[in-house]
């Protein structure tokens, strides 16, 4: 039923956007095969461990990517150690907010590993191109078809089952690809039971079910354009937060664009592509699985974004560059409502965003300059306009009387870096700036309970914004055999938004222990390192392995939260005729530079195992996967310094997995 | 097609239209809190060629704080009159027939803009089978004075913001404290206007009934009314608003302060009755605790509302 009512959706906007792109369809005068206009790279999302991933776990593979936890679904990812408030995550480029006031829905958590092909990643202001940023950008990238001469179907289908949370998951791919027109959709069904920790404790309320789909339509417009309609629908059910003393009764999150694609020839413009797009989330909190709440409370919330993003290439022998325009508004509202012990009684109503818009324009320059065979020089930048406004200011008075309702600010971002070449060696040195505005909550928040610090958190429209300025430079050695490559970088981060105790107030969440507002600090530093290397120490045998380290300090040189402390991780990884076999070590070492300020407990080191083989086989003509492994193997028992509420990790789970490639 | 494209239109309704639909902030507000801001007539009184009608919020007249406006018109002349003495007094008899009466404004004022006597009333109590309340009340024209007395009904106030008290305070007065306003108040900064009031006892003996000096009430001058606002369900646990304000008296007499509400729900006003010389003649100090799972202790001098 679902996934007729996309397909109609996607009829509605095929019809749209044809009409739309009559008007371009001039520009298009010479032929050219170069028709790869969606080109495909194909980085598989699977880790080295597990080849049926969720997306968050494909993330944490990531040494940039950390994650603040709260049960085992909807990972919050943290780029640089920093919230996900300082970095945009987008799909295909298209920003999308989350609807729920306490971060429980990362845009991570609307795709699934299926219909992405890749995730970019870019660090502090070089990922400023989708819209202004400190940490940096985590750009989605759904899985898309390129056009073929020849008539050709291709699919996959995956299912699997985890023995520790019982987690049972089907997931399918399709896609149909001609000259002219290219179908492709995925179809993705996750259903998880509580999972148990190492203690072999069950862990109540972290069970989710999760459905998305997705479908995209291109057709070939002229031999140097094509348009191109996409949608993803994700609902997720009965998640639970074991970390919060609420749940998810219900998440749904409608993902579309429209995209239009025209490749010229020659001349000093290589491509445009300009895509519009919608998309709507809803996000339903509540704790009637709670029985022990001393309050009944509703929490729904409601994101919905229209945008506009149109991007070209320009490229004149050395030189090439990338020019961004994006636009965007949202519509974030977000309620509360508490019932009172009688229920008879009127229940107690406020809004914990008070309809707030964000307006934001911006465009953006990248650009590369090749001054020789082994020396790069990127340089661009950004200026956007932000805009908010809120619906109900009256609610932000009360904290902040006489605030205007209104707030624009101007977002400039420079960044530059140089790369070169020498042989086996490279070297990078960097440099950015750039301003970010306060989140809607951070801005606009109120009475939003966090469960970690047990705050109940006010926003203050009148936030600074946040400016970066941040070096980075990286080195690396890298023969056929060996490779090591070291990277740094430093964040000075001035006006840094932060919630501060406020004196006066007193929380309505009856779990909380007090009020604090957001203010911002003078400055704080962050820095981050990781080294990674890998070793081929045989053909068939492959080692890897990487560190990272991480330092983040208030300006009273007080540790800054959820900052990871030094982690390792090490793996091998052997191949015999159809087999292979994976094994790796993950750990984080003691938190010293915890932060109790702000609600942090120091975090013992944990070490975890896993082991995994997968063998390659045909069933007919169909190329067929199948692995089976265990993570946590020595069922320890941990919680890493970013587990909300130190909620223990999952403990051993056996996970096995069968892919079957049409 | 027709057929085909109302279907993918009623679809596409569907996807994107919301499972949970959105509050609607203004009618939530006014779930259980109606605003009135029209004047309508209570009651008219016809005296020889006169006409004298009674105006109100609602056309009733309500338990608490009322705001008055009369009209005097000579019927043979259709004039209405704007150089009258007008004087108010309701006074309430009670089963064994005592006497009693509520704050009041006694000498009507004449509003020249809109051409009304205005003034205003609190009435202390609710018409019933054995509380009953009449209005006297006394007008010139011409040299001649008239008097009309009128039966009046007092409706219990379902706005719990319109709320009053009477009390006696430490210095042995009796005072009376009206919510005036906000009728309807927000999630948000509202103006907190409340009349104080205290009885003047009688200097002299009771002349003719109604003897005014028997019924003489007067707004307190320069106190002020300490004001911290909580929320008393026992899950709340004694939460409280933030840059709130005490009530100081304002040139119409009325008090005015800043009451802020966080929720909608139930609220105490808790009160500290501070006069001029700066003691604090009636009301208690409450806990600032968070006590969840307690109700929230009132002070001894407070008003409950509701929004």
């Amino acid at each position: 039923m679902r996934t007729i009512l996309l397909f109609t959706l996607l009829l509605i906007s095929t019809h749209y956007s044809t009409a739309q792109q009559t008007e371009k369809k001039k520009d298009s005068i010479i032929a050219l095969d170069e028709v790869e206009l969606i080109t495909v790279i194909k980085k598989k999302i699977e880790t080295d461990m597990k080849m049926a991933v969720s997306v968050d776990e494909f993330l944490a593979s990531s040494d940039q990517i950390s994650f603040i936890k709260r049960g085992a679904y909807a990972w919050e990812p943290l780029l640089n150690n920093m919230s996900s408030e300082r970095s945009t995550i987008t799909i295909d480029g298209m920003h999308v907010f989350g609807a729920c006031t306490d971060k429980m829905d990362p845009i991570t958590s609307y795709v699934e590993s299926n219909n992405l092909s890749k995730i970019d990643i870019k660090s502090g202001q070089e990922g400023s191109m989708h819209g202004a940023t400190v940490a940096g950008s985590i750009d989605l990238k759904r899985k898309s078809t390129p056009f073929n001469l020849v008539k050709q179907w291709n699919g996959a289908y995956q299912t699997g089952f985890e023995l520790n949370n019982k987690q049972f998951f089907n997931l399918a791919n399709a896609a149909y690809s001609s000259e002219k027109f290219v179908v492709d959709g995925s179809l993705a069904y996750r259903k998880a039971e509580n999972y148990s920790d190492g203690n072999s404790d069950e862990v109540a309320h972290s069970q989710f079910t999760k459905f998305n789909a997705s479908l995209g339509l291109a057709y070939k417009t002229s031999e140097l354009s094509s348009v191109k309609v996409e949608a993803i629908y994700d609902e997720a059910k009965d998640v639970g937060y074991p970390a919060l003393p609420m749940d998810l009764w219900l998440s749904r999150a409608l993902i579309t664009s429209a995209t239009y694609k025209q490749v010229f020839e020659d001349g000093l413009f290589r491509a445009l592509d300009t895509k519009i797009y919608f998309n709507a989330i809803e996000h339903y909190m509540d704790d009637t699985t709670r029985p022990e709440n001393l309050v009944h409370m509703d929490m729904p919330g409601w994101s919905t974004t229209y945008g506009l993003l149109s991007k070209t290439n320009i490229k004149k022998n050395r030189f090439s560059s990338e020019i961004q325009l994006n636009a965007y508004t949202n519509l974030s509202t977000a309620e509360m409502r508490m019932y009172p012990q009688d229920r008879s009684e009127r229940t107690m109503f406020a809004y914990s965003w008070p309809a707030v818009t964000t307006t934001f324009a911006g465009l953006s320059v990248n650009n590369a300059w090749e001054m020789s065979d082994n020396s790069l020089l990127n340089f661009g930048g950004s200026l956007g306009v932000h805009y908010n406004h809120s619906k109900y200011a009256e609610f932000n008075w009360i904290f902040h009387p006489g605030t205007p309702q209104e707030k624009t600010r101007l977002l400039p971002s420079l960044h530059t870096s140089y790369h070169l070449n020498i042989e086996n060696f490279d070297f990078s040195v960097g440099g950015g700036y750039g301003h970010r505005a306060p989140s809607v909550s951070e801005g606009y928040g109120y009475y939003i309970y966090n469960s970690f610090d047990r705050y109940d958190y006010i926003g203050n429209p009148d936030l600074k914004n946040e400016i970066s300025y941040e070096a980075n430079a990286s080195a690396g050695f890298k023969n056929h055999t060996f490779s090591l490559q070291a990277k740094v970088n430093y964040f000075y981060i001035q006006n840094y938004i932060i919630g501060r105790i406020l004196s006066l107030g007193s929380p309505m969440n009856y779990q909380s222990v007090g009020v604090k507002g957001y203010t911002a600090l003078d400055y704080s530093t962050l820095f981050n390192f990781s080294l990674n290397g890998s070793y081929t120490i045989l053909d068939n045998l492959h080692w890897k392995g990487n560190l990272t380290y991480a330092r983040g300090k208030d300006d009273n040189e007080n540790n800054l939260p959820f900052i990871r402390p030094l982690s390792y991780q090490t793996s091998m990884h052997y191949k015999w005729n159809q087999f292979n076999f994976q094994t790796s070590i993950t750990g984080d070492v003691e938190q010293i530079n915890y932060s109790p300020e702000y609600g942090e407990d120091q975090t013992p080191s944990y070490t975890i195992w896993n082991l995994s083989a997968d063998y390659t086989f045909r069933i007919a003509a169909y190329r067929t996967v199948v692995q089976v492994g265990a993570e946590n193997l020595l069922n320890e028992y941990y919680s890493t310094y970013a587990d909300w509420g130190n909620i223990p990790r999952m403990g051993r789970n056996i996970f096995t997995s069968l892919k079957f490639n049409f | 097609m027709k057929k085909f494209m109302l279907s993918v239109a009623t679809l596409c309704v569907v996807v994107t239209s919301c499972t949970l639909d959105k509050t609607d902030y203004e009618s939530e507000i006014s779930t259980v809190v109606t605003e009135y801001i029209e004047y309508e007539e209570v009651v008219s009184i016809t005296e020889d060629n006169y006409l004298i009608s009674i105006n109100a919020l609602n056309g009733t007249f309500y338990k608490g704080y009322n705001a008055i406006r009369l009209n005097i018109t000579n019927t043979e002349t259709n004039e209405s009159l704007n150089t009258s003495e007008v004087t108010f007094l309701p006074i309430m008899t009670n089963y064994n027939g005592n006497h009693t009466s509520g704050p009041h404004q006694y000498n009507l004022e004449y509003n020249i803009e809109d051409d009304y006597y205005e003034g205003y009333t609190v009435f202390t109590s609710e018409s019933n089978d054995s509380e009953y309340w009449k209005l006297y009340i006394t007008f010139s024209d011409n040299g001649e004075t008239y008097s009309v007395t009128q039966n009046i009904t007092i409706e219990e106030q379902t706005n719990m913001n319109l709320n009053m008290t009477a009390f006696t305070a430490s210095d042995g007065e009796q005072y009376f404290i009206a919510l005036v306003a906000p009728q309807q108040p927000k999630i948000a900064e509202n103006e907190l206007v409340a009349g104080i009031y205290t009885y003047n006892s009688p200097t002299s003996d009771a002349g003719t009934f109604p003897d005014p000096s028997q019924f003489s009430y007067s707004e307190v001058e320069d106190y002020t009314l300490l004001l911290d606002p909580r929320m008393p369900e026992p899950s709340m646990g004694n939460h409280s608003s933030p840059n709130n304000q005490d009530l100081i008296q304002g040139e119409d007499g009325l008090y005015y302060g800043v009451v802020n509400y966080t929720m909608t729900g139930n609220w105490t006003l808790n009160f500290r009755l501070q006069n001029t010389f700066g003691a604090v003649i009636k009301g208690t100090e409450v806990s600032t605790d968070f006590t969840p799972g307690i109700e929230g202790e009132r002070s001894e001098l407070y008003i409950d509302i509701l929004f």
